[in-house]
């Protein structure tokens, strides 16, 4: 893409507007511009990077398709990221009627090591480390009632689960991260 | 999942309150104000705990997004290749041609493209929306151009907007045959150059 295109400046309700009127290139930079913090997210949802890049392209398309449903276009990103979240659960449902729950890896790379902290001192370096050290199931539930603002009770009917476990899950995530993060106070 | 997941997890003192019920109230926006929470201080200190780690997971996400920017994107090009096939060209406009016996057309999608460039291509102005009233298939009914746009910081108005009016009146005489009977030019954002 050009780097003096004006569209790159663009906020994100213009280019809603344009693509809405089939601008393939503005919808271009709202991709590249909102996707990779969408993959990381489905990355760390479904404890997997290797399919987050469909769930992404999937829901960007979704997005595409239904833009003329979005009554504030300056809301993208939100509404973007609910229907990621969607996508990324369905992902999750599939996986668990085949029985093999959690069994793809999550690639921890090198980045992302502790010791990599103590060099930055990075708030969100530390952040982004505790939640990829929390249990797979802790994060969900986490990145569904923080990042989505999903209730108790729509996390408990996604995952399948009693609510008290959602409860259990969502104070003991909450336990882990405070203390994790309570060197940066 | 193991059982243990389904044994209580003790709450801290919140003075009778739950952490679900603090949740909810700071998605609400801790409003209308509830004198019972936010007189605790131990409800206090854990919602703004939780205040905390919500900025920080989103802002985690972010930096993390931020700082691999050069990760491979090829799921872009594939989504661009499968959005493309499937724009709807809209309506046919006559494009000139000096052989008489040729009927050419192009798409009214590639017609706003064309008023998008020309807009984002003369500098100072962002273009929006683009809007084509009036019969396009059918040359010599005139043709209403309605377009929006953002405006560079401390540039003039008026006379952006009058130049604005006569490149996009230029070019679609120079593409098509639409007979323009105006050109209406809202700003409706600015932005910094």
């Amino acid at each position: 893409m050009d780097h003096d295109d004006p569209l790159l400046r663009a906020e994100d309700a213009t280019l809603v507007v344009r693509a809405a009127e089939a601008d393939v290139r503005a919808f271009e930079v709202l991709a590249r511009r909102h996707g990779p913090v969408m993959r990381l997210y489905a990355e760390q949802m479904l404890g997997s990077n290797v399919e987050s890049d469909d769930v992404v392209q999937d829901s960007f398309l979704t997005g595409w398709r239904r833009l003329s449903d979005l009554n504030d276009p300056a809301r993208f990103r939100p509404w973007m990221m609910q229907i990621v979240t969607r996508k990324a659960l369905d992902r999750l449902r599939r996986r668990r009627h085949h029985d093999d729950v959690d069994t793809v890896q999550h690639q921890a790379d090198v980045a992302r090591q502790p010791e990599r902290i103590v060099e930055t001192r990075m708030q969100l370096d530390a952040m982004w480390t505790a939640l990829d050290r929390l249990p797979a199931d802790q994060r969900r539930c986490w990145l569904l009632r923080e990042t989505a603002g999903y209730s108790y009770q729509q996390i408990a009917d996604e995952l399948e689960l009693p609510v008290s476990t959602v409860r259990g899950l969502l104070a003991r995530a909450r336990r882990f991260l405070t203390v994790e993060m309570e060197a940066w106070r | 999942m193991s059982d243990i997941d389904d044994v209580p997890v003790p709450e801290d003192d919140l003075d009778g309150h739950t952490m679900e019920e603090l949740a909810e109230y700071l998605d609400r926006g801790r409003s209308p104000r509830d004198p019972a929470i936010e007189g605790s201080a131990s409800c206090r200190l854990a919602l703004s705990n939780m205040e905390r780690l919500r900025e920080l997971s989103l802002g985690a996400l972010q930096y993390r997004a931020d700082a691999e920017p050069d990760r491979e994107t090829d799921w872009v090009d594939r989504l661009l290749a499968t959005i493309r096939a499937e724009v709807r060209p809209g309506r046919d406009v006559p494009v000139p041609h000096p052989d008489p016996r040729l009927r050419l057309s192009m798409t009214e999608a590639a017609v706003r493209g064309l008023v998008r460039r020309t807009g984002d291509t003369m500098g100072g102005v962002v273009m929006g929306s683009c809007t084509l009233d009036g019969e396009l298939g059918d040359p010599g009914a005139p043709v209403h151009v309605r377009v929006t746009a953002g405006l560079v910081y401390g540039a003039p108005a008026e006379e952006t907007a009058d130049r604005l009016r006569v490149r996009i009146a230029a070019a679609l005489a120079r593409h098509t045959t639409l007979t323009v009977a105006s050109v209406d030019v809202v700003f409706d954002d600015v932005y910094l150059p």
